[in-house]
């Protein structure tokens, strides 16, 4: 089952890139969609009746070269199931939704044929995406990781006659080859040191190398730390978390199903999957996982910050995506990875469909994005207006406060992230600015609801006229995520952040009493808590994740003080009743507010300046450099050298060689003299004469 | 004792006796009418005697007290001359024939140099060496000249005597340096003097010299200077036949004289011919740039070739002479296939010679133009062609032998030398369609029959060279241990 | 080797008896005879005649052929000397060999002669 879930994508892909003129366009990209809803289908029953053991399913023997040994095989984990839903789910839902949203897309001419190529790529980018979280090893891993970036860069420069979206792909590209680089990195040395690349090698290897020191670069570094700090550049990258996270918004240059599913709900998370599938290894290595998240928190405010600015519809979003991927690497900085996999989860959901709310509204608005044009469109397009408001109250977490579970799902789920950050970093840095960043995605959220569906009609008046519902392909999928995104964080609560054992078991592994010296520190800590009843007593690797038994975060997350719990709804309602203040009450204000503090407007109008900031340092340098070497070092030392050689040396002894041939037998017999001459003066000289 | 001396020499007087009563016969009797039916008999009898020297022999068979060896080496040089001179003898025939020039010599004087050659590559004495040596260059020198009403032919006869007269001097001056400073004119005895290393002065003069000699037979710089005018000067067929079988059999005996007789002192002489092999590679290739007598080109383009094949001898090792026999037996048949379609190459009748005129000849003879630029292609070493494995074999050889410098040397020579193969396939692929066009349908089909095949080997031959690749190890084997 | 290289010191002594005796009679009648040049005695000498024209003239290629030819012979009979000296002792296959050796000889002349070569006109 898992091997068609795999693969039924591929062939979608191949059927429909390859196939369309054999048996139609049509034909083709509903075989593209059939076999992605067969892969959910399948999906959702491997999920449901899956038992938490892990299992290796082998496909073929793939590399055999040394001590290099590895299959292609199937992970099937608690890991991998709830990726498989999440992957196929979303997946499924953007291709039907793509069927109204590229209908008719401008940017193509009449009679060009494009939609089968964007449906190839959708189905590629999900086999590869399953190849990634389904790799049974790195190296498979690996190849679905750069899968999914050429997916992306290809779905990104989809519009291909807009200069914009090529130059977007590929910086999209280029900045993920820096984390693909510590990411290889990292592949590399626990092959170095572990030998093997293996998940199972690895993690059994976990504890060991933890004691293990290496050196790399100038100094000698703990084996754990450094394998999990590279393993993270990786994640970094991919998951556009600060310093490489400036490709994500000019992604947005793609077609907005493309955001959803790329951008959004999976490609994005594959870090955080990273982080958790290695969590033997995050385990023993506290500084990596430190830097995780003080990396995490720092993005989530810097995202949020930026988002309060932004004027088109889909950087918003993107921005949101930014910061609450931070989210998730602060809970899996502070060890609670099931809590990381959790807000995945939901975040799938309403993100997508925020998303692809998103992507109908601009379909309605005839594909205008600045929300300064929108404005009172909820009753023109009442079934958008309704999931985006789910897909609002998602997302700035509203819930019935204390219940812990009773709520939207970003409500449970962020809030389990806001309370593992305080027990983890003892109420410090990370725990404050993720508290902050909750109030500023409030407040944005709720920004957007208000600047496109409420207040008066802005823009053009012709298109405003013109605004319509999106059809009912575009509609199911928003219906069905909507569900999701209501429900999500309910149903699974207990599973990802319930008792102990319960996550325990929920994640395959076995639990066990813990020691009498660990049940008095954690009394001591955190008094409020309960007895510490249970631990995880599965060795690294034998449970899809693993968490030390001193780490007690996840017990001691659910007896923080009730103002801590209270915070990030206390933040939701500020930041909703600013913006309501802001964009309803008195619109004129925030025009009022961006004059008075004009710098910091345009500093975050410009996102922190990162990009000029890497244009003056990277980019600048790097064109010059390339400017140099291909004008001097190209152009002049190698085309010249070989030009000077080939049409200057070369024809001059040619020349010479043409004149020596006199035809004059006595010059033959002169040379032959000559070079016997030589030849003796040579040997008797230098050669081994003695 | 005789008996078995004379056994194991049979095949050499099979030939010898086969040349002399068909003089006889022909002077006798029809003189130069029986020409064409000597030439397709002579052809006959040396794939005759090739198919018995290749199949009945095994082991080392040593005659005349050491000075005649038959072993595996011996066999496989003989076998690739005598099939090349058979070819060549069978392209020649309608060529020569329709300008007069067949004359029942021709046959006769390709048999004794064949008997020559097959005496070199078998000599195991400086004495026999010698003897092969000069039947061969006789029988050649006279051949060079067949056509003696041109000045250009006859020059290139006298030419080839008198420099080839020098070189034998060269040689033999060598030779009695060798046997002042050894004792003896057998190669086992030489060896014997010379091992280890250990060599005194005299005798590394002598081998020099020698060297030298042998350079001059394999056209190797700075020796070469006769080559491109006697190729040029030769009616087409012997220069033809000047570019394969002699070619072969002065390698081989280059080889057997290295290793036989000098294999104790390879450091030294190796050095000599890694030179002798730069040089030969490199001015093969920047010569013949300048060149648009394709028979001239031809003759720079066996300079350098000898040049990659002198690599694999200056190696030094048994897979250094595999790499210089596979080299040899690539190199012979892809000089069949382009001399065939060099015989072909007429207009209104009369031989061409210059390559502009063959622009645009793709599109009145696509078939053979696409022989022809598999040939080219194979020539120049391009992968994947069978020139290239050639190539790759020698370079692999001198690399391994610890020649990188030789080896990198030899690929940008070859990077060089493709320019004037690649040339030739431009005009015939996008040349000046206004030149005056060569005659379509010329030539025989024997000709066109050896171009063809020769081009199928080019391509086919990659999958497993036909086999060459075990004999020649094996020939190899033999000669140095 | 140096037992072999005495056994060629009669050469050598042939050698540098040969060159001495030469340079003793150049020299000697450089310096004895009497030198008292008049045109007849320094014009070539020609069979009586006086030269028709300049001495580097072309001989026909005939002239060559007939030398070349005479040499063949020539050399046949400096090998017959040894072996016809040395006959007693020879072997069998030393007898055969100069009959091959003969034979092969025969056979060019036979060429030559049929050919024409021998024929001056």
């Amino acid at each position: 089952m898992e091997t068609i879930i795999l693969f039924a994508p591929l062939v979608g892909a191949i059927i429909c890139g390859f196939g369309w003129k054999f048996i139609g366009e049509k034909a083709a990209m509903w075989t593209a969609t059939g076999l992605l809803f067969l892969a959910a289908f399948l999906s959702w029953i491997a999920f449901l009746t899956f038992d938490g053991v892990t299992e290796q399913i082998q496909i073929l023997r793939w590399i055999e070269s040394g001590t290099l040994s590895t299959d292609w095989a199937i992970r099937m984990d608690r890991m991998t199931a709830i990726m498989l839903i999440v992957v196929t789910t979303v997946s499924s839902l953007v291709h039907l939704y793509s069927f109204g949203y590229m209908d008719h897309d401008p940017q193509w001419r009449d009679g060009e044929v494009y939609k089968p190529r964007f449906f190839a790529y959708l189905s590629f980018f999900t086999f590869a995406m399953l190849m990634l979280v389904t790799a049974d090893n790195l190296v498979q891993m690996f190849f679905g990781w750069e899968g999914v970036g050429v997916a992306s860069y290809l779905l990104i420069g989809f519009y291909y006659r807009k200069p914009s979206a090529n130059a977007a792909a590929m910086k999209a590209f280029i900045v993920n080859r820096v984390g693909d680089f510590g990411f290889a990195l990292g592949i590399f040395g626990l092959f170095f040191l572990v030998d093997s690349i293996n998940f199972d090698d690895v993690f059994a290897a976990a504890p060991t190398l933890a004691e293990t020191t290496v050196s790399f670069l100038w100094t000698d570094w703990n084996a754990a730390e450094l394998i999990a700090f590279l393993l993270f550049i990786g994640a970094m990258g991919k998951s556009a978390q600060l310093i490489l996270h400036t490709w994500l918004p000019d992604a947005m240059e793609g077609p907005t199903p493309v955001s959803a599913l790329i951008h959004a709900a999976t490609m994005v998370t594959a870090g955080v999957f990273l982080v958790c599938r290695m969590s033997p290894i995050m385990e023993f290595a506290p500084m990596a996982t430190g830097f995780i998240t003080v990396l995490g928190a720092t993005t989530a405010f810097f995202a949020a910050t930026v988002g309060l600015v932004q004027t088109d519809i889909k950087r918003v979003i993107a921005y949101s995506t930014c910061s609450q991927l931070g989210y998730m690497f602060v809970a899996a900085g502070v060890g609670v990875y099931s809590v990381a996999m959790f807000h995945l989860l939901t975040h799938a959901f309403f993100k997508a469909m925020l998303f692809l709310g998103a992507g109908s509204v601009i379909h309605a608005m005839h594909h205008e994005q600045d929300m300064m044009n929108y404005g009172n469109l909820r009753k023109k397009i009442p079934y958008t207006f309704g999931a985006m408001m789910i897909g609002t109250l998602a997302i700035t977490g509203v819930g019935i406060p204390l219940t812990g579970w009773i709520g939207f799902a970003g409500f449970a789920s962020k809030d389990a992230v806001i309370e593992s950050a305080y027990v983890g970093t003892d109420g410090g840095y990370a725990f404050w600015l993720l508290v902050i960043a909750a109030l500023f995605t409030s407040f944005y959220s709720w920004r957007l609801m208000f600047l496109t569906f409420y207040g008066e009609a802005r823009g053009d008046k012709h298109t405003h006229d013109h605004a319509h519902e999106s059809p009912k392909v575009m509609l199911i999928p928003l219906g069905v995520l909507a569900v999701g995104s209501v429900l999500a964080g309910a149903i699974w609560y207990g599973s990802f952040f319930g008792k102990t054992n319960e996550v325990i078991k929920f994640f395959g592994g076995k639990y066990g009493e813990p020691t009498h010296e660990l049940v008095e520190a954690v009394a001591e800590r955190s008094p409020k808590a309960s007895k510490l009843h249970y631990v995880m007593e599965s060795k690294p690797g034998e449970a899809a994740i693993y968490i030390a038994p001193e780490n007690t975060v996840l017990h001691e997350a659910h007896y923080v003080p009730t103002w801590v719990k209270l915070s990030p709804f206390v933040a939701m309602i500020i930041g909703l009743a600013t913006a309501y203040w802001f964009y309803i009450v008195n619109p004129a204000l925030p025009r009022q507010l961006a004059e008075q503090q004009r710098p910091l407007y345009l500093f975050l109008k410009n996102k922190w300046y990162f990009d000029e900031l890497y244009d003056v340092i990277f980019v600048k340098p790097a064109i010059g450099i390339g400017r140099f070497l291909w004008r001097r070092g190209d152009g002049n030392v190698i085309d010249g050298s070989i030009n000077g050689v080939a049409m200057g040396i070369i024809p001059a002894i040619t020349r010479l060689a043409g004149r020596a041939q006199s035809g004059f037998i006595f010059t033959y017999a002169f040379w032959m003299v000559v070079g016997i001459a030589a030849l003796v003066t040579w040997m008797s000289i230098g050669g081994g004469a003695h | 004792m005789i008996q078995a001396d004379l056994n194991v020499i049979l095949p050499e007087i099979m030939l010898a006796v086969y040349a002399m009563a068909a003089l006889l016969v022909a002077v006798y009797t029809g003189k130069d009418k029986l020409a064409p039916m000597l030439v397709w008999l002579t052809a006959a009898g040396m794939v005759i005697i090739a198919a018995i020297v290749g199949l009945s022999g095994d082991g080392t068979n040593v005659a005349f007290g050491g000075m005649f060896v038959d072993d595996a080496f011996s066999r496989f040089a003989k076998v690739t001359i005598l099939l090349s001179a058979a070819a060549v003898l069978v392209m020649s025939q309608d060529y020569m024939t329709r300008r007069g020039l067949l004359r029942f010599e021709y046959p006769i004087l390709v048999a004794l140099a064949s008997v020559g050659m097959m005496m070199m590559v078998s000599a195991g004495d400086l004495m026999a060496l010698y003897m092969g040596l000069e039947l061969q260059s006789l029988a050649l020198y006279v051949v060079a000249s067949l056509r003696r009403d041109s000045a250009k032919s006859t020059e290139a006869g006298l030419k080839y005597f008198v420099l080839g007269a020098l070189s034998s001097g060269l040689l033999l001056y060598g030779a009695s340096l060798v046997y002042g400073y050894s004792g003896t004119t057998l190669f086992s005895g030489i060896i014997q003097a010379a091992q280890h290393g250990e060599v005194s002065l005299g005798m590394l003069f002598g081998l020099i010299f020698v060297i030298s000699g042998l350079a001059f037979k394999v056209s190797a710089v700075p020796f070469h200077m006769w080559t491109p005018d006697v190729y040029e000067g030769s009616p087409t067929p012997v220069t033809a036949f000047f570019a394969t079988a002699p070619k072969m059999a002065a390698m081989g005996l280059f080889a057997r004289v290295a290793h036989d007789a000098f294999g104790g002192i390879v450091a030294d002489w190796s050095q000599v011919i890694a030179l002798l092999s730069l040089l030969s590679m490199f001015l093969g290739a920047v010569a013949a740039i300048g060149q648009t007598n394709i028979k001239r080109l031809m003759a720079y383009s066996s300079i350098a070739h000898m040049g990659y094949a002198l690599m694999g001898l200056a190696a030094g090792t048994a897979f250094g002479v595999q790499a210089l026999l596979v080299y040899m037996v690539i190199y012979v048949t892809m000089n069949v296939g382009t001399f065939a379609f060099i015989l072909m190459m007429e207009k209104d009748g009369q031989p061409v010679t210059d390559i502009r005129s063959l622009g645009m000849y793709s599109k009145r003879e696509p078939g053979r133009a696409l022989a022809m630029l598999v040939l080219l292609f194979s020539l120049a070493g391009v992968p994947p062609m069978l020139g290239f494995f050639g190539k790759l074999y020698v370079l692999r050889a001198a690399y391994d032998a610890g020649l990188a410098w030789l080896a990198i040397a030899g690929v940008v020579a070859s990077v060089i030398g493709a320019f004037y193969y690649l040339r030739i396939v431009y005009y015939m692929y996008f040349g000046d369609d206004e030149s005056e066009a060569l005659d379509q349908g010329s030539g025989t089909p024997v000709l066109w029959g050896f171009l063809m095949a020769s081009a199928a080997v080019m391509v086919l031959g990659i999958i497993n060279m036909f086999g060459v690749e075990g004999a020649a190890a094996a020939a190899a084997a033999v000669l140095v241990n | 080797m140096e037992e072999m290289l005495r056994e060629y010191l009669p050469i050598l002594v042939f050698l540098a008896v040969a060159i001495g005796l030469g340079l003793v009679l150049i020299l000697a009648a450089v310096v004895l005879a009497v030198r008292n040049p008049d045109p007849e005695k320094v014009s070539a000498y020609e069979c009586g005649f006086n030269a028709f024209d300049d001495a580097r003239m072309k001989f026909d290629v005939r002239f060559y052929l007939v030398s070349i030819l005479f040499i063949i012979f020539d050399l046949e009979i400096a090998f017959l000397f040894p072996w016809a000296v040395g006959f007693k002792d020879i072997s069998d296959v030393g007898f055969w060999s100069m009959m091959v050796f003969l034979g092969v000889l025969t056979i060019g002349f036979a060429y030559e002669w049929k050919k024409g070569a021998l024929e001056w006109e």
